[in-house]
């Protein structure tokens, strides 16, 4: 082989094998990007099904606001609307977030500031394990508890949201702890040093310090909340009606997608698909949007500090 | 958004020197937290503005058919059968906005489950309660609210018909045979004996059944067994399919519709409403014991329910027995569709001591639901493709939901009026 | 107010965990540890219930129930082999899919892409994390399972046939389809994470392979990976975690047969999906209770799968600006 002559050898063979590790390494160079290309296609291919399948029915005047549609038959084949089924996932999502944020952020609280005792990192660590139970048993556990103690719950807003609080805590209260962690002691004990009550110190200097994070966390969460579907069919199901009472099912977008495309009716394929543009393009834009606010802040503090 | 301060290192003018740090940290946070709190607004003010602008339009009515008196206003769940799933998600549309009725079309067995467990005040099954589950549910009455019929469905481009066939016959044992894997091939012998014009491409078959518990699956399956001896002794009539057997599963009438019309060379079995309104799929005749191939319509699925019920020695059970038996399978009339089935709602006939949170006013807006539905309800039926009660099933569901109780005492009725199909 | 006694706080430990003494500040502390108990105790609830909920299936069937391919509503007997089987054949095939991919992109967009394309191309990937399960299912049913089966699987089952892993494709879903979806769905936690391993490779042993005359290949052959091999590795695992607990995508293109799969073009079931399909809607409380059995496996190899991906990536990163996917 070439490599034999060593440094020693003629400046041939020295360039040939030099011609050869530049080509191994524009070859990955090529594979890598191929991989790339892989990888993204699938996004690219599914946002432009969206958007072909989608688009007309969701730019319709009233699609966000009006009542589904009955099946193609008999009544009509309208794509009328996803009115309730938006409200229904603006509810689930907002009564789980209401349960979840204030038990993650504090119960991260508490892991950060005891991180070093055992009982802090046992919280961090089942936390931790926590957001890798899959959601579909997150939805078989509230169920099989619910069915046994309050079976009138269990198809209904409050069941749901149980479900999609046990998934967002995990994620909050992880990212907050990693939030937390990144504030400085040394802030923590100017604060104390000033004569600030602990608690204050706690919510209003340490938290607040550490706000980019923690809204990064809570906005992955009810974004990852509110694409879920699994717990939802297990518990509160699907539903056509505008929401009235807590106890009754509501409709949701995940949930709605799963059903209609189940299903042989054009016309609800079509709202399938606008369904899903419609998600879709709210998830991107709060993902970019927060990666750019939290950019914003992160350079701002740490210009600032 | 726009953010306070330029990130310089000077301390904003007035503070004291101890804090700076901390002033300036809070201050760039301000746009953040404006964020997020519009963000929560927007999601507050959906939730609020939907419900005050757009469900309580128009007042609901407060009298009932006979100038009786509605009760206030309540909630119905029921859950079950996707067979029947358009015609109630129509009922639950149309019914009076005073009472709000919700549909979960999750399957029969999901509905015995969920009405057994107390989940939903209404169970939908299309299978009759065995034994076991009647044991389970004590004091669940039966009552049969709408009849269907199952047709098989398939995908089979490159079909070839003669004059005067525009579908492929079937008949009970070629069925069985096909869905129990001794028929692989479209083309074979036994098919083609059945269609002898026609031409029929030789391709895989792919059949497609339920998953989970179906009512559906119960009624074919109860049909395959009457038609095919080794079908009869090997599978049996269940609502789950047997295990072991090819194709592929699917969830629900519609999954079923679904999947067929999206797999090529695909057979499946549904009820007559979702095979009248999905396209791309052809609608399968079945030989009744005449001999004859049917093409499955409310008329001959009603006949069949007439044919039977008009022979002697037939009666239906009382509401709170056992259903197990009920049939309406194979009716000898000549034009008589073969695979008709009632289904059924399942509700408890002691609504006080069944549901701790029942009140009177729960309970006269189920009973009130129930004997809407198998009145003014029926008007539905021949448009969605189901069978409108005949009068000597409205006469027993009557009785058996006259006997529903609460706290020991019989249950006033007010029926709503309207809500009826038009013309 | 109170006057904090002024104790020299060593850096390790928090100024709060000293102890508290004014009635807001306890209060706190009570609310803070309520809560805290709280994420513990669902932890524990969820193992709790799946497991008691077993009971019924587990006095029945015993340990055969996790050998048996036996599923068989009608006949009352149930068996979590073939559940199991598809969870982790389902599961493998999408790794040996996505590894390379993620791996690649990685690279790619660590060592190889210009620096302005760095963010897009990291944040476009990120993205594909942040797709609903459910519309890649939607997806799948309508986009890839018509294309697999139009194209793709007439061609393995033609050449690879020979294998008996590939029989003939048809149907309305099969275990190929699903785990290319898988694939996709966790392609960007691989790379996410191997990114950051990468990126937590001392400069300095990348700059030394460098200055030797290495290419950015050699390079990131010979300091970056081997630095970085167990965070890839556990991201890697991270991504089976994610693959083993998917539900939507999976069952709406798996096809929902009850059946140890016979072939990568036919149908099959995993856990996840046997749930979502059968728990409501099944023959009575024996299956239900197989079916929760089923959970409780499927609970615990993705505690103990997730368990391993952590402690593997924070070795790797050191715990530097921990990435939550």
């Amino acid at each position: 082989m070439a490599g034999d002559a060593g440094r020693g050898g003629s400046s041939r063979v020295k360039f040939d094998r030099f011609a050869r590790r530049k080509l191994v390494n524009r070859i990955i160079t090529v594979l890598a990007g191929l991989a790339v290309i892989a990888a993204l296609y699938p996004l690219v291919d599914l946002v432009y099904t969206a958007l072909v399948q989608g688009g007309g029915v969701l730019f319709q005047l009233t699609f966000l606001t009006a009542r589904n549609p009955t099946p193609c038959s008999v009544v009509s084949c309208a794509t009328v609307g996803i009115g309730p089924t938006i409200e229904g996932s603006a509810i689930l999502v907002g009564l789980a977030s209401l349960i979840s944020v204030p038990v993650g952020v504090l119960a991260a609280i508490f892991a950060s500031e005891y991180r070093t005792r055992g009982i802090g990192r046992v919280v961090s660590f089942t936390a931790d394990v926590l957001s890798g139970v899959p959601s579909i048993l997150m939805g078989a556990f509230v169920y099989g508890y619910l069915v046994l103690e309050y079976p009138n719950l269990v198809e209904s807003v409050i069941s749901g949201s149980l479900a999609l609080a046990a998934i967002m805590i995990p994620i909050i209260t992880r990212t907050t702890e990693e939030a937390l962690r990144t504030v400085p002691d040394a802030t923590r004990e100017a604060a104390i040093a000033l004569g600030i009550a602990k608690w204050k110190m706690s919510l209003r200097i340490v938290l607040i310090s550490a706000l980019p994070g923690v809204v990064t966390g809570v906005l992955l969460a009810v974004m990852r909340a509110a694409g879920e579907a699994a717990p939802l069919i297990l518990l509160t199901g699907f539903s056509t009606n505008w929401y009235t009472r807590p106890d009754l099912p509501v409709g949701s977008l995940p949930v709605l997608i799963y059903t209609y495309a189940l299903q042989p009716y054009s016309n609800w394929h079509a709202v399938a698909w606008g369904a899903t543009l419609f998600l879709l393009i709210a998830i991107l834009v709060v993902n970019v949007l927060s990666r750019y606010t939290i950019q914003r802040m992160v350079t701002k503090m740490s210009g600032g500090s | 958004m726009s953010s306070s301060g330029t990130g310089t290192n000077a301390p904003p003018t007035g503070t004291t020197t101890g804090e700076p740090t901390i002033q300036r940290q809070k201050r760039g946070r301000g746009a953040l937290i404006a964020v997020v709190a519009v963000i929560v607004i927007i999601i507050i003010v959906l939730a609020v503005g939907y419900e005050a602008g757009w469900f309580k339009g128009s007042s609901s009515s407060t009298t009932g058919t006979s100038g009786c008196t509605l009760p206030s206003a309540g909630t119905i769940k029921g859950e079950g059968s996707t067979l029947v799933a358009p015609l109630m998600d129509q009922w639950a549309t149309s019914y009076w906005t005073g009472s709000i009725v919700t549909y979960d079309s999750a399957g029969s067995s999901a509905g015995i489950q969920a009405v057994s467990t107390k989940v939903v005040d209404f169970g939908a099954s299309d299978a009759p309660l065995t034994h076991a589950q009647r044991s389970s549910a004590p004091g669940i009455l039966t009552i049969p609210e709408s009849a269907g019929g199952v047709v098989p469905i398939y995908n089979l481009a490159g079909l070839k018909f003669p004059s005067g066939q525009s579908s492929l016959n079937f008949n009970g044992s070629v069925l069985a045979q096909i869905y129990d894997g001794q028929l692989t091939n479209w083309n074979n012998t036994a098919l083609q004996a059945l269609n002898v014009n026609v031409y029929i491409p030789s391709v895989t078959i792919a059949p497609v059944y339920r998953t989970g518990g179906s009512g559906t699956t119960f009624i074919f399956t109860s049909f395959l067994t009457l038609e095919n001896s080794y079908w009869a002794s090997h599978y049996n009539k269940n609502t789950s399919w047997p295990s072991g057997l090819p194709g592929t599963g699917a969830s629900g009438n519609g999954g079923v519709a679904a999947a067929v019309s999206t797999t090529p060379d695909a057979i499946g079995y549904v009820d007559l409403n979702y095979a009248q309104t999905t396209s791309g799929i052809g609608v399968g005749n079945v030989q009744n014991p005449s001999g004859k191939f049917i093409h499955a319509t409310v008329a001959n699925t009603e006949s069949a329910l007439a044919t039977i019920s008009g022979a002697s020695g037939f009666s239906l059970p009382a509401g709170s027995g056992d259903w197990y038996n009920v049939s309406f399978l194979n009716s000898p009339g000549p034009t008589d569709y073969p695979v008709t089935s009632l289904t059924y709602l399942l509700v408890y006939q002691d609504l006080s001591s069944a549901y701790s949170t029942y009140t009177l006013t729960s309970a006269k807006n189920l009973v009130d639901f129930l004997h809407w539905a198998i009145t003014t309800g029926q008007t539905w039926s021949a448009l969605l493709y189901y069978v409108p009660l005949p009068t000597f099933i409205v006469n027993s569901d009557n009785t058996t939901i006259n006997s529903m109780t609460f706290g020991g005492s019989s249950i006033p009725v007010c029926i709503p009026s309207g809500g009826g199909a038009p013309g | 107010m109170e006057s904090p006694t002024p104790s020299p706080t060593s850096s390790h430990q928090s100024p709060l965990a000293r102890r508290v003494r004014r009635w807001p500040d306890q209060l706190f502390f009570a609310i803070i540890l309520a809560f805290a108990i709280l994420v513990v105790a669902v932890a524990f609830a969820i193992v709790g219930i799946l497991a008691y909920n077993s009971q019924q299936s587990f006095r029945v069937f015993g340990w055969q129930f996790f050998i048996s391919s036996n599923w068989s509503p009608n006949g009352q007997v149930f068996g979590a082999l073939p559940f199991i089987v598809g969870t982790l054949l389902t599961s493998a095939i999408a790794l040996l899919i996505a590894v390379p991919l993620s791996l690649g992109t990685a690279i790619f967009i660590t060592t190889q892409a210009p620096r302005i394309l760095r963010t897009p191309l990291g944040t476009a990937v990120e993205l594909l994390a942040a797709v609903p399960s459910v519309i890649y299912g939607f997806w799948g049913v309508y986009v890839v399972h018509p294309f697999m089966r139009a194209t793709v699987e007439p061609v393995l089952h033609e050449y690879l046939g020979f294998t008996g892993l590939f029989g003939p494709p048809g149907g309305s879903g099969d275990v190929l389809t699903a785990s290319v979806i898988l694939a996709v769905m966790i392609v960007p936690t691989i790379s996410a994470v191997s990114r950051d391993t990468m990126a937590a490779v001392p400069a300095a042993q990348t700059e030394a392979a460098l200055s030797l005359g290495a290419t950015d290949w050699e390079t990131t052959r010979v300091a970056t990976i081997p630095f970085a091999r167990s965070g890839i590795i556990g991201g890697i695992i991270l991504g089976l975690g994610r693959a083993i607990g998917e539900t939507m995508a999976v069952t709406m293109t798996i096809g929902n047969v009850d059946r140890v799969p016979d072939s990568l073009l036919g149908p099959g079931q995993t856990i996840a999906s046997l749930i979502a399909n059968e728990l409501l809607s099944n023959t009575g409380p024996l299956q239900i209770s197989a079916i929760l059995e089923c959970g409780l496996v499927l609970l615990l190899i993705s505690l103990m799968v997730n368990v391993v991906a952590r402690l593997l990536v924070w070795r790797a990163t050191r715990g530097v600006g921990g990435r939550v996917v």
